[in-house]
């Protein structure tokens, strides 16, 4: 084909140069720098949605921090004061004048009703990432453990299967009554069996992945399992445990409620038990806000957990990334 | 086939039995057997030394240990005829202090002391508590007892073997008329002209063996009794499973014809009748209607079962969320991306992360708004009181359902046998019913034998919030007050389940998927 390139101002040695073989330089890929994480980050803030939900659920949990430790609450505080029980916002701002405390009105102690859930939700939000840091560092690496040696499969799927049959509740109900039920044996109670779910759940994934090509390949040129293990399957599992960190967390703040509904739930003031005292409340005409509060708190920092946590989990995806 | 169904089942029993196992050292190892008095009122009233063998009775009930009290000792030496009753009423009187023993209890409390400690049980004395110089303390007497425990492994011993009664002629000690059964075509209960078989026996523990009447499943049967231990405060001295089957609510009462031929309104059910020795003379009522001993019988109430409210609301529910949750997904799964597909990711998102209590109370309020009953009453049954529980228990399945139908159909969208049924012109519809719902179906028929026998157990939070009288909260309610004998029982009750669950789940699998199959021979 013939070009007419006279018209563009080029030389002809401008137009043609010729390039020499370069052992260096042809060892160089120039695919723009692919980093893993910054794509995970890029593709999770292309969502505006995640912005903002991550913004509402970095301000509940440092409120939930911060406001308690900067302010005082003392739950029996009006408790001789007959006429601060139970009241409507309204009636508690009258009372008591404006203040952020009798914004969402006062409970059966004539406490205040906003102190309460911030006080609770720390207690929640704390017992709900201790117990997922635990099951999900014990479920991982255990789980990893059990899908890579067929020994331990077989002795694992026979405890798996026994203490499947076992009620959950059982065990939570003997370990609170053999200690106090204070934060940690919740935890205990919480991590003693709840790793096993976890495991099991990772322990499929890796059987999958295992004895793909790659692996094989890889452990014909003797690299060692550890190894294989590390950089060949944990990265292709990052996104499977990040999505399964998103239903971990909400879920141990819904377990503390359940649990503390059925009177098996901390002493502490989790919201769990804020919503099992204010149960009676729920019936009851004009006593709404102190029921109907904690449940809210719980629902919205469960669902922007699970939210964010989904959708961390997608970005994390390396198919996403393109 | 077979073969691999009997292994299945096997490895399940084994399966059931550790879960006993572990369940057993759970309660009865580990916690502390002082808590069962946390709650006790009567455990509060007695005093000194009768609550050192109040504590010990106690303990003997709930399981924890054997437990012999001299007086017991001494009572059953005169019944096996070893000595007389008047040296028993010389030996029984113990001192209050050992050394102030008469001289026959001294011979007898050394023969109880060396017998139970050859046995390996532990002899305690506690000498007499004085109120005064002269005067014995309320409950101060002094006692004399053995106790041993009971080790783990003859307790499950003993639980698994006693799993299963079966009736006999012998099963009643000193029965005082002919042993033996006899058939008849026309049931004495229904006047004895009535056509309606049944076996009835003599020196049995029941009266009836195998009868006819109009409930379901319409011939029922005493001769196997399921024993899945004894109640001690949840629902006293009855066992798990009848509190979990037997009726609830007021008295039905109907035309009896009692066997002495008086007829009056009565809400016995005379199939049910056991052997009570010396009950028919003990007072008039009953000697004016029943000529044997077998007078012990069961009250015919109104209502269902624990087990019956939860299987009516559990089953229905099931029914629904299939019938919603199945088509919806498809929906979702159709119109990806569309405006139904996030509308319903919203919902399940909201069933997910919201806690269940949270929501449960959300359809309460709603439910209560609109003017539906917020609480179960028994005694004035209308179906209006189902319709909160259904819809709280089908709500949450429905969206679960949703969620793994779609995924399932998204993940087979792709295949290649999708492509392929496209480019040979097959029209979408098609191509979603025909094709790909076949192959994201399999794992969903794989839950459903496991939701309906879930429904047996019942619902723990829907049914506390709707005062649901059924028995999810049985293990709940057990643990709350530590019936020891409940919480094996329902535990063993719900392993069962679950083990069939799965091995039904399989054989529906294999029954769906031609592909799927346990026989050695296809692999």
């Amino acid at each position: 084909m013939d070009y007419d390139f006279s018209g563009c101002g080029f030389t002809e040695e401008e137009l043609f140069t010729r390039v020499d073989h370069n052992d260096l330089e042809s060892e160089k890929i120039t695919a723009p720098r692919y980093s893993y994480w910054h794509s995970v980050f890029r593709v999770f803030f292309k969502k505006k949605i995640n912005i903002v939900i991550l913004a509402l659920l970095a301000f509940v949990i440092i409120f939930a921090y911060v406001y308690p430790a900067v302010s005082t609450y003392d739950e029996f505080g009006n408790l001789t004061d007959a006429s601060a029980k139970h009241l409507m916002p309204g009636a508690a701002i009258d009372k008591f004048g404006f203040n952020i405390h009798w914004i969402l009105g006062t409970g059966a102690a004539g406490q205040s009703t906003f102190d309460a859930i911030w006080y609770g939700s720390r207690i929640s939000i704390s017992l709900a990432f201790v117990c997922a840091a635990i099951n999900m560092t014990l479920g991982v690496i255990i789980g990893a453990i059990w899908g890579f040696s067929k020994k331990v499969d077989i002795f694992m799927m026979e405890v798996y299967n026994i203490i499947g049959n076992v009620p959950y509740i059982l065990f939570i109900s003997v370990m609170v009554m053999l200690f106090t039920a204070s934060f940690w044996t919740m935890v205990l109670a919480l991590t003693i069996t709840g790793w096993l779910g976890i495991a099991y759940f990772i322990r499929t994934q890796v059987v999958i992945i295992r004895d793909r090509e790659y692996n094989l390949a890889s452990k014909c040129l003797g690299t060692p399992t550890v190894k294989i293990a590390l950089k060949n399957i944990l990265p292709f599992m990052t996104s499977v445990i990040v999505t399964l960190l998103a239903t971990e967390i909400p879920s141990y703040i819904s377990y503390e409620v359940f649990l503390s509904y059925i009177g098996m739930g901390l002493s502490d003031m989790s919201l769990g038990r804020l919503i099992y005292a204010a149960e009676t409340a729920m019936v009851t005409p004009g006593w709404g806000f102190e029921f109907w509060s904690p449940v809210a708190i719980a629902s919205i920092i469960t669902v922007v957990l699970y939210v964010v946590g989904q959708n961390l989990g997608d970005a994390s995806d390396p198919r996403t990334h393109m | 086939m077979t073969k691999y169904l009997l292994k299945r089942l096997l490895h399940g029993l084994f399966s059931i039995i550790i879960v006993v196992g572990v369940v057993m050292v759970l309660i009865y190892s580990l916690l502390d057997k002082m808590q069962i008095f946390a709650a006790d009122a009567n455990y509060a009233k007695v005093k000194n030394n009768n609550k050192i063998t109040y504590r010990y009775t106690t303990w003997e009930r709930y399981g924890y240990l054997d437990y012999v009290s001299y007086q017991d000792y001494l009572y059953e030496l005169t019944y096996s005829g070893e000595i007389t009753e008047e040296e028993r009423s010389a030996a029984v009187g113990i001192g209050r202090t050992p050394e102030k023993d008469s001289e026959k209890a001294k011979e007898y409390t050394k023969k109880f002391t060396d017998y139970y400690k050859s046995k390996g049980y532990t002899v305690e004395r506690y000498n007499a508590v004085m109120a005064t110089k002269n005067k014995v303390a309320d409950g101060g007497a002094a006692v004399l007892f053995a106790y041993k425990d009971i080790p783990l492994i003859v307790r499950a011993w003993n639980y698994f073997t006693g799993l299963l009664s079966f009736d006999n002629i012998n099963a009643v000690e000193d029965y005082d008329g002919e042993r033996g059964i006899e058939f008849t075509w026309f049931d004495p209960v229904y006047g004895g002209e009535k056509f309606s078989p049944a076996i009835i026996g003599s020196g049995t523990k029941h009266r009836y063996l195998l009868y006819f009447d109009s409930t379901f499943p319409f011939i029922h049967q005493n001769l196997v009794t399921l024993n899945l231990g004894t109640s001690y405060s949840v629902n006293r001295g009855i066992d798990v499973f009848k509190t979990m089957t037997n009726t609830q609510g007021a008295y039905a009462k109907s035309l009896v014809t009692f066997p002495k031929g008086l007829t009056e309104e009565s809400a016995d059910d005379l199939h049910t009748a056991t052997y009570v020795p010396g009950s028919k003379d003990i007072n008039k009522v009953n000697a004016d209607r029943f000529d044997t001993d077998y007078t012990n019988v069961d009250l015919v109430r109104n209502g269902f079962s624990k087990m019956g409210y939860s299987f009516v609301i559990g089953i229905i529910s099931v029914a629904l969320a299939y019938l919603l949750g199945v088509p919806l997904g498809i929906l979702m799964a159709r119109k990806k991306d569309k405006l139904i597909d996030k509308i319903g990711t919203i919902y399940i998102v909201f069933i997910i992360a919201v806690p269940s209590l949270a929501y449960i109370f959300l359809f309460k309020q709603i439910g209560g708004s609109v003017g539906l009953p917020t609480a179960f009453d028994i005694n004035s049954p209308t179906t209006l009181m189902y319709i909160l529980p259904i819809i709280s228990l089908a709500l949450p399945s429905i969206a679960n359902l949703m969620k793994w139908i779609r995924r399932y159909m998204i993940d087979q969208m792709n295949s290649d046998y999708v492509k392929f049924a496209r480019s040979g012109g097959l029209n979408e519809g098609e191509i979603f019913t025909k094709h790909i719902l076949k192959n994201a179906i399999i794992p969903i028929v794989h839950g459903i034998p496991g939701s309906v026998l879930a429904s047996l157990t019942g619902a723990i939070i829907t049914e506390r919030v709707y005062v649901v009288p059924g028995a999810g909260n049985l293990l709940t309610e057990a643990i709350n007050k530590y019936d020891n004998g409940v919480i094996v029982g329902v535990t063993l009750f719900y392993a069962v389940l679950s083990v069939l669950s799965i091995i039904l789940g399989d054989l529906f699998m294999a029954m769906v998927d031609p592909r799927i199959s346990f026989s050695d021979k296809a692999r």
